[in-house]
């Protein structure tokens, strides 16, 4: 059977024990010798949800209505990521910048969710950038000025022909790769997209940020 | 209920499974087509969405597919499940299995482009001085090409190149070239190296697949029936011929065991799946080569460099923009002497943008850099052949299987001397090119993806007159079973530079023609 007839058999199964049962119901609640005021009609048959007929109601996306409660980072981890976020993706050309956009917050949630060696180049350098901070400049990675961050930041940056090449040093690895994030998270977020309508691009197929998204094709390929 | 009976049972419904399904059934040859996934529904099963609408704004959930890395939260749901159908590679030598199982397979999102192989591919142990060629030569298989590429609706410009065969092509006007594509035109040929355009199958409506341009015509004959969500365990033989008869399979779903008897097996399911079937059914390997000479190309080596006056708001269209192709200009004969044998296309684009991973830069310096770059970058990018190797192969691992309980391949491919001193030539004449016309380079690499990459993996049951040495015969038939055909990648000798599926297509025509021959004389 095509799954779709498959589905529509299933939408349309509890219509008929249901009839069924209204149209069952006046006789069992009538005793003989009551004779009926008025002629019964012909019983109507209770409306039902038809397969085009369910309503589409208006939903409200999940980032509209609460907070993201970070989690996973260290406070002084986050701290250090929240750091990387405003110098790395600044709000720049009426866009909005990562912490703008919650990106280090999403990225909490991500990497919460990913494999052990990413979240241990997450967690390896931002613990290696705030010890760097401490040892060279005496005070949190958070709280250093743009200067003094800089001359941290900039020895660790490299050139990468493709996204997905990553330099072997460890540090310099981390920075590549929460660079990349920082920004994807950035430009994929709703403020980012709200930004861009708000300058006149109207959202279409590509759209930063947009495309064609591929449902799961069947009940087995959940991911 | 009366089961139907077919003639053949056609396993994959890809470019190569519709080609036999179209050919075998215009024939009145009656088939059953076994797909392992479902069919996909282009209204219902996708939607244009913001990425911040999807659960992990757009990065996927993370670890879901490892070797895919053309995936993306967008198109996750098209490939297949690496935990549902897992694989095994050594830890040393990762292989990026690339794999859709809906119905029309990877015809529903390849990148069309339509090369044909050359002398050079098909008689490949003369040029090189060593390895195999094919039994074939593209004269045997020019015919077959000209109908597919007229199917296919092919654009191209016709070169008389003999390592860039011309085909039947749909005439299409090319705008002129821009400026930075002119230039680089005249330094390439200053050196001898022949600069052409892409050739691309324009198909229907923006479709190049097995689906729209394939089964429909096979399914109107009222000869063809797909079964959705079947998945192909094995092959089954009859002990006292040694013939194939049918095949057991699995409803992907409810996991019910089918049987399907049929008088021929043709199998179209990828060469690695086609492998797996073959080895997991222990059969037409009599040779010992099956799995072996596992190949594609290498994808990764790039150069990218800036037109200094393009840059700051200056790419006017008539400098920037525009493409160009380099057919495989190394090796061509005997007296060209390198490092390596094979060679290499190399893609030319003008008029993109610079990467932000381009520049050690953050912040708000790093946007002034893109923005003075946008739109003045070059960049050039190689499609190279790898040398097909005994030692690059699958085998079963016995001790891991998929969702249905099939034993799954272990993948073992590994580059050579030969692959990285190609890749170390590509980068280092591209960037000569870019040099003398005077712009930027801003990155270059040789560094080439894993293998898999390309998602042009071929090889594993070449093709060959000599059954000690072969799986299957130049039609593409068991040496061993002689009603198994193969009619996917698996028989290619050699790989190539080109986008094999043209090549795939075409020998698939051309076995299934003389399977519908053998079968009309009781041969098969």
């Amino acid at each position: 059977m095509k799954r779709r007839n498959f589905v529509q058999n299933l939408l349309l199964a509890p219509v008929a024990p249901a009839v069924a049962a209204a149209t069952q119901a006046p006789s069992s609640q009538t005793t003989p010798h009551q004779k009926p005021a008025t002629e019964p009609k012909t019983p109507v048959r209770e409306r039902r949800w038809g397969p085009h007929d369910v309503p589409k109601l208006d939903l409200t996306g999940v980032d509209l209505t609460g907070q993201p409660a970070p989690h996973y980072f260290t406070a002084a981890q986050f701290a250090t990521l929240r750091k990387l976020g405003a110098l790395l993706v600044p709000p720049l050309k009426n866009n909005p910048g990562a912490l703008d956009a919650q990106a280090p917050e999403f990225l909490d949630f991500l990497i919460s969710a990913s494999p052990d060696d990413r979240q241990n180049l997450y967690r390896f350098g931002l613990d290696s950038l705030d010890s760097q901070s401490r040892d060279q400049f005496q005070k949190p990675f958070c709280d250093l000025d743009a200067h003094q961050a800089d001359r941290i930041l900039r020895p660790l940056l490299v050139v990468r022909p493709w996204s997905e090449d990553f330099p072997s040093d460890p540090l310099k690895k981390f920075i590549a790769q929460v660079h990349d994030d920082l920004r994807t998270a950035t430009m994929n977020s709703r403020e980012w997209a709200a930004a861009s309508e708000k300058s006149g691009r109207h959202f279409t197929r590509g759209f930063r940020g947009s495309g064609y998204y591929w449902f799961p094709i069947d009940p087995i390929n959940q991911g | 209920m009366p089961v139907k009976t077919y003639d053949v049972l056609i396993v994959g419904s890809g470019h190569s499974g519709g080609m036999a399904a179209n050919i075998l059934t215009s024939k009145g040859i009656s088939c059953l087509m076994l797909n392992a996934g479902p069919e996909a529904d282009y209204e219902k099963d996708r939607a244009l969405k913001h990425a911040y609408e999807l659960p992990y704004r757009g990065f996927d959930k993370p670890g879901r597919l490892p070797h895919v890395f053309q995936a993306n939260e967008f198109n996750a749901n098209q490939w297949v499940d690496e935990k549902e159908v897992p694989y095994t590679c050594p830890s040393d030598a990762p292989y990026n299995w690339v794999r859709v199982r809906l119905l029309g397979g990877r015809s529903l999102f390849w990148a069309r482009q339509s090369f044909r192989l050359s002398n050079l591919e098909f008689k490949a142990a003369e040029i090189d001085g060593t390895g195999d060629s094919w039994p074939i030569s593209l004269e045997d298989l020019a015919p077959f090409y000209s109908r597919v590429e007229q199917i296919f609706r092919v654009t191209g410009r016709k070169e008389g190149w003999p390592q860039f065969p011309d085909g039947d092509f749909v005439e299409i006007t090319y705008p002129p070239d821009t400026d930075s594509i002119k230039r680089f035109t005249e330094i390439a040929n200053k050196q001898g190296v022949g600069v052409s355009k892409w050739r691309s199958a324009l198909g229907k409506d923006g479709l190049a697949s097995s689906i729209n341009l394939l089964l429909p015509d096979a399914l109107a004959t009222g000869k063809l029936d797909i079964v959705e969500n079947a998945i192909v365990r094995e092959i089954s033989v009859d002990k006292n011929t040694g013939l194939a008869n049918g095949a057991h399979f699995v409803d992907r779903h409810s996991g019910r065991e089918m049987h399907v008897k049929t008088r021929v097996v043709v199998l179209a399911a990828g060469c690695l799946e086609s492998t797996r079937l073959l080895l997991n059914s222990k059969i037409g390997n009599s040779s010992g080569v099956m799995g072996h000479y596992l190949v594609d190309q290498m994808y990764g080596v790039s150069v990218v460099a800036s037109v200094p006056e393009a840059r700051d708001g200056k790419a006017s269209p008539g400098l920037m923009g525009g493409n160009a192709f380099i057919p495989r200009f190394r090796n061509l004969n005997k007296n060209d002497k390198r490092n390596f044998i094979k060679g290499y296309c190399v893609g030319i684009g003008s008029g993109s943008s610079a990467s932000p991973n381009f520049f050690p830069l953050y912040g708000e310096e790093l946007q002034a850099k893109l923005d003075s770059y946008a739109n003045s970058c070059v960049s050039g990018s190689i499609f190279g052949e790898r040398v097909a190797r005994y030692e690059n192969h699958v085998r079963i691992d016995s001790e891991v299987t998929d969702r249905w309980g099939i034993p799954v391949l272990h993948i073992e491919a590994r580059d050579s001397d030969n692959e990285r001193n190609l890749c170390k030539d590509a980068a280092d004449t591209i960037e000569e090119w870019f040099h003398e016309a005077g712009w930027e380079i801003i990155c270059k690499t040789d560094r080439v993806n894993p293998p898999g990459y390309s998602i042009h993996e071929v090889g594993t049951c070449r093709m060959g007159d000599d059954p000690k040495k072969s799986v299957l015969n130049k039609w593409c038939q068991s040496h061993d079973v002689k009603n198994i055909f193969v009619v996917d990648g698996a028989s290619f000798v050699t790989c190539g530079w080109q986008n094999p599926t043209m090549t795939i297509l075409s020998l698939s025509m051309r076995a299934s023609e003389y399977l519908a021959e053998q079968m009309r004389t009781n041969a098969v």
